[in-house]
């Protein structure tokens, strides 16, 4: 998937509208400093995992690593309205999720302290925020794609998820991807479930819309059969939306990757070795069971093979 | 450049589909603008009322919301259109209200006698309004309705956020596909211009053959 900002879900969708443009101001202000763990307050699972996590033992001199040490932050291009993945928690004002997790890790591998500055992109605007060295890094559940990879360099996959079908829960005879010719599917605007979808069901009629909440009030409206999305977001959806029923497993491989300027080779090995440290030592899968493994039952799945999926080699 | 020439049938549905919703829904706002520019030029104060009232609904909530609402709203209250339709619908209300505002210029325009003269001859206020006053005020708003076309064209690409596949939303998804989004949206940028463009120039022309001197 790629960008997906998700507000807050109300049974009348008219709130949600005037409630998620509130919430994009709200976000706006709060996209400066909100990353960092607070001092006393509600030390969690996530303190944990910063704590267990490596600190880099050099970094190469003239470096971008080096710069980011210097500064004494890490810039990330990240959601904050992205639930288990990047989402702000009102209450405590932290970012919560597997993407805000690895940022903070990452910035602990590179700084020594879990510094985290995440500055609110969206697929429109990542691979020009990167180009222009406005963030340090993307981690954005940003698909690794050949194309993608022209513009920016991909360190990982970090992660892979995949798109999965969810209907009304009392909806027969749509089970895989095949069945969705003729029928009408809803898909978030920007996300690859569109090209997706073309492909295993070319007779399918596919309407966008731009959030999650919004593709799913629109699935419950009877706009469409179907709504395919990442699987994570599927999820967190059908968790609270008993209305909701998700058929079958994910259908396409989307390897998430992390966004770094493009031609950065020093930078992209020295990130994709980190990601090879924390695999080693079971941290990401203590991560995944901090965001994702909440809402999915059993243990972490394989991490993806580091330079595996096309684009990020 | 060759991303555009490979996506040539996306832009062309696209821009299709951003033409049909601007032209019905400028025709919408066109009757509904007269309709309540009327109402705010009736004798009559309750009439008066529901057409300020209307404007002022229509122009302080943004677009965006009344197509949200529209579309994701009315089905609660088990009301259920078609997202074409809805986005005609909503849009042309909307650009009503600026197109009412135009007339109720153009109906100021006209000058005091002409009114008084008509009710003179015994024409009721319907007859002078359509017969005297509307073709007066209308010849004299041509520039400024045709400002409401462009804008209204521009406010189609609002419809792309309640998933109509119009101009913007098929760059969009070009995009998403190619990303490069700077050829993309430059070339979308540019049939809205090319758009716009032939919106002046036929307002400029009719302005000229319609305009009355005074």
């Amino acid at each position: 998937m790629v960008r997906f900002p998700a507000g807050p879900r109300r049974t009348a969708v008219a709130a949600a509208a005037l409630l998620s443009l509130t919430g994009l101001a709200a976000c706006s202000d709060g996209g400066g400093s909100a990353a960092v763990p607070g001092g006393g307050a509600a030390k969690g699972a996530a303190d944990e995992l910063v704590a267990a996590a490596p600190v880099a033992a050099s970094l190469p001199a003239g470096s971008t690593m080096e710069k980011i040490k210097k500064r004494g932050q890490l810039i990330v291009g990240g959601s904050l309205d992205a639930p288990l993945l990047s989402q702000q928690n009102p209450g405590t004002r932290k970012v919560e999720g597997l993407d805000a997790d690895f940022g903070r890790l990452l910035a602990k591998y590179i700084i020594g302290k879990p510094e985290v500055k995440i500055v609110n992109s969206a697929s429109e605007t990542r691979e020009a925020l990167l180009a222009n060295g406005t963030v340090d890094v993307v981690l954005q559940t940003y698909s690794i794609t050949p194309e993608r990879a022209k513009k920016v360099a991909f360190a990982g996959p970090y992660f892979s998820s995949g798109l999965v079908i969810a209907t009304k829960k009392d909806k027969q005879g749509i089970a895989k991807p095949a069945d969705l010719n003729g029928k009408t599917v809803i898909a978030g605007a920007n996300t690859p479930a569109i090209a997706a979808v073309k492909k295993a069901a070319p007779q399918a009629k596919i309407i966008t819309f731009g959030s999650d909440p919004e593709c799913t009030q629109a699935l419950k409206q009877g706009r469409g059969d179907a709504y395919v999305q990442d699987q994570a977001v599927l999820l967190a959806t059908a968790k609270q939306d008993p209305e909701v029923r998700i058929q079958g497993g994910p259908f396409t491989a989307d390897p998430y990757g992390i966004g770094l300027k493009h031609g950065d080779a020093q930078m992209k090995q020295f990130v994709n070795d980190w990601l090879k440290t924390i695999q080693a030592s079971g941290l990401w899968a203590k991560t995944w069971k901090n965001s994702i493994g909440t809402v999915v039952q059993g243990d972490a799945p394989q991490p993806p093979a580091i330079g595996s999926a096309p684009g990020s080699e | 450049m060759d991303v555009i020439t490979r996506h040539l049938p996306e832009f062309g549905a696209g821009l299709l589909q951003t033409v049909e919703l601007s032209l019905l829904a400028l025709a919408g706002a066109l009757v509904a603008g007269v309709v309540v520019a009327a109402l705010r030029a009736a004798p009559v104060a309750v009439l008066r009322g529901a057409g300020m009232a209307y404007v002022e609904i229509l122009q302080n909530i943004p677009l965006l919301v009344w197509l949200v609402l529209a579309v994701f709203g009315l089905p609660e209250i088990g009301v259920t259109a078609g997202l074409f339709t809805t986005a005609v619908v909503v849009i042309a209300l909307y650009q009503g209200a600026y197109v009412a505002e135009a007339v109720r210029s153009g109906i100021n325009a006209v000058p005091v006698g002409q009114g008084e003269a008509a009710r003179a001859l015994g024409l009721t206020f319907t007859q002078s309004l359509r017969l005297v006053i509307l073709p007066q005020a209308l010849r004299t708003v041509v520039q400024p309705l045709g400002n409401l076309a462009i804008m209204t064209i521009m406010n189609t690409a609002l419809a792309a956020a309640v998933g109509l596949v119009e101009l913007t939303a098929a760059a969009n998804r070009v995009n998403l596909a190619e990303a490069d989004p700077i050829w993309i949206f430059v070339t979308a940028g540019l049939c809205y211009m090319a758009l716009s463009a032939l919106t002046g120039l036929v307002s400029g022309v009719l302005e000229r053959r319609l305009v009355i001197l005074r």
